[in-house]
């Protein structure tokens, strides 16, 4: 709701600026971009539920992906959590097709995750790996930092596939 | 257990204290308080903000070179657990910590010398100018004891243009 205002208050603005000044429109719409950015850092993180697009960073074939189910978890999935997916875009030629049913391990989240010593940690956006039914990945290799929280969800495959661990 | 540091302040995040910000790079940002954790949304420098260790030891406000930080250094090779070992480590930390204090200090002190002077120059030049806000310039002239010896003012005719200025 937050970002929405905050996108129609820049289209608004910068409509406004652009009729007024034409000498200089980057120096008034470099600000008024920056009061927006902050609108938008202010966003609450929640989680991956239905409609949730995510990235998928194996080489499976699979693009982008969008949550149709979180299975566990009533409000819906979390850091290390499996979800059904559908694939909305994919590699040309990739193990999976656009349209498939997949399920995938959430191996970044954009919302924090407490960990047992009481810190909490969040990533940068929402990342999903390609699984079989049995938690096996799809693909052989796994882009950017993975959380050590899939170890005690038993993920280990994903974790030696990971180039960093979090 | 590990004791961290702040990535915009400096300070310790002490455990279950904090956020840690992992990016897609595999960079890790440790916030001590929600604090830093907005500044660094954002993306405000660290170095330009006055309040962070960061600013103070880029402005030579703080010590930045001493030999007493290479003992905090981070060291990634786990040590084999020494009993001995552990223990003078547990004594030396309260000395060090004392040295450490100290120097900063007198780095402090050092910084500070040249407030002393400008004070005493201000103090003279405010005894100068403004000693009519304390005795009144008549009694001033009556008795000389209570100036410095160069500044009497001619008071009479400050006080003949005073008084119709004051009628109106």
């Amino acid at each position: 709701m937050a970002a929405s205002f905050a996108s129609r208050c820049s289209r608004v603005g910068r409509s406004l600026f652009g009729g007024l000044s034409n000498n200089s429109p980057g120096l008034f719409t470099t600000s008024h971009e920056m009061t927006c950015n902050n609108y938008f850092s202010q966003q609450q993180r929640t989680f991956i539920q239905m409609r949730t697009v995510l990235k998928v960073v194996d080489n499976s074939g699979a693009k982008k992906v969008m949550c149709i189910q979180a299975l566990k978890g009533k409000k819906g999935a979390r850091l290390g959590d499996t979800i059904v997916a559908s694939v909305k875009e994919a590699h040309p030629n990739g193990k999976v097709k656009k349209g498939k049913v997949v399920y995938g391990v959430v191996v970044r989240a954009a919302m924090q995750k407490g960990r047992c010593d009481g810190s909490e940690v969040k990533f940068d956006d929402n990342a999903v790996v390609l699984v079989d039914k049995q938690g096996q990945p799809i693909g052989t290799r796994v882009f950017g930092p993975v959380p050590h929280e899939l170890r005690k969800k038993k993920h280990v495959k994903i974790l030696t596939l990971a180039g960093h661990i979090a | 257990m590990r004791l961290e540091k702040c990535w915009f302040c400096s300070s310790t995040v002490y455990p279950g204290h904090g956020i840690q910000f992992v990016r897609n790079d595999a960079k890790i940002f440790r916030f001590c308080r929600s604090k830093c954790h907005k500044n660094f949304k954002m993306k405000r420098n660290p170095r330009k903000v006055k309040w962070t260790k960061a600013y103070r030891r880029v402005h030579g406000k703080d010590m930045t070179q001493d030999s007493t930080f290479e003992f905090e250094r981070k060291r990634n090779r786990p040590e084999r657990y020494d009993r001995n070992l552990a223990d003078n480590v547990l004594k030396a930390i309260p000395k060090i910590d004392k040295i450490r204090v100290s120097r900063e200090e007198r780095h402090h002190k050092n910084r500070m010398k040249e407030n002393e002077a400008k004070g005493q120059r201000e103090a003279k030049k405010e005894l100068e100018q403004s000693i009519s806000l304390v005795k009144a310039p008549s009694a001033l002239q009556q008795d000389p004891s209570l100036t410095l010896p160069k500044t009497i003012v001619k008071v009479s005719q400050q006080k003949s243009e005073e008084n119709p200025l004051m009628e109106e």
